[in-house]
């Protein structure tokens, strides 16, 4: 993908930080935003598997905030996505979000780092899994 | 129009499903999805990135594959696996198509694979938002 970070980046995301986990943080499956969702994409009704990026969305702000990683989101671009539903989402409930730093690597200059969150229920049963991708591109000269 | 387990095969191809993306969506999904990035929101953002002008989050398109694998199934809640590589940006006023393939079926799970992809004309040659897409689509009994 062309477009690279703003120039002077030149932070480089924390390869140290892998494996950190983060404090849990709770996510409301809200049926306005359901219909957001539906109102935008179309789609037969229940809740999309991509819904689960608004799960993602309420921890991101923590993980990309985070001096320790150290994370230049300027020059960030999302590489890949993966849902993993173990089952539906349900309209209305509440679920927890449990983020871990899965992996970081660094390639050619680019920052490679997959971000892994668990969603579970008030049972405690895991509901989702999702692994995003984000990669901090190397500063242009 | 859905699908029945007993009736697909390798090979077939899921319905492809096209919009033009715009700015007032892009708006909208940024909302929805809880993504502020200015990337998607301010030209002079895009800019300094590298693009001619903002580009669609990688969420909004694979939002769009979604709908396109949740429409063919029938149900989004069958959907069990989804995952995507995003490639190339998508500015605004283009058209994305959504499509996939199944790529294989397991009767015992009636479970079906698909590699799905997300492509954009542009400048006469055909591109990939995403590509290398998957879905795990599990059928009802």
């Amino acid at each position: 993908m062309p477009g690279a970070g703003l120039p002077g980046s030149v932070r480089r995301v924390n390869l140290e930080a892998e494996g950190k986990t983060y404090e849990p943080v709770p996510f409301d499956v809200d049926e306005a935003r359901v219909d957001a969702f539906h109102e935008l994409f179309g789609g037969p009704p229940g809740v999309p598997p991509t819904f689960l990026t608004v799960a993602e969305f309420s921890v991101l702000p923590h993980v990309i905030g985070d001096p320790e990683l150290a994370l230049d989101f300027r020059a960030v671009v999302h590489g890949s996505q993966e849902y993993e539903l173990h089952r539906p989402l349900l309209l209305g409930e509440t679920l927890t979000v449990f983020a871990r730093l899965a992996s970081i690597r660094q390639k050619s200059g680019n920052g490679f780092l997959v971000i892994e969150m668990r969603v579970t229920d008030v049972s405690g049963r895991t509901v989702a899994v999702t692994r995003s991708t984000m990669i901090e591109r190397a500063a242009s000269a | 129009m859905t699908v029945r387990f007993e009736d697909l095969r390798v090979g077939n191809d899921l319905p492809a499903l096209a919009r033009t993306v715009t700015r007032e969506d892009v708006r909208a999904y940024a909302d929805a999805g809880g993504d502020p990035n200015p990337l998607h929101q301010d030209d002079a953002v895009a800019r300094m990135a590298g693009f001619p002008g903002i580009i669609a989050h990688g969420m909004f398109t694979m939002g769009h594959l979604g709908a396109c694998v949740s429409s063919w199934v029938g149900d989004p809640a069958s959907v069990v696996r989804l995952s995507a590589q995003f490639r190339a940006p998508v500015f605004m006023g283009e058209e994305i198509v959504a499509g996939g393939r199944v790529r294989s079926l397991d009767p015992e799970t009636r479970t079906a694979t698909a590699e799905l992809w997300v492509t954009v004309e542009r400048e006469g040659t055909t591109e990939f938002a995403i590509r290398k897409g998957e879905a795990e689509v599990r059928f009802p009994d």
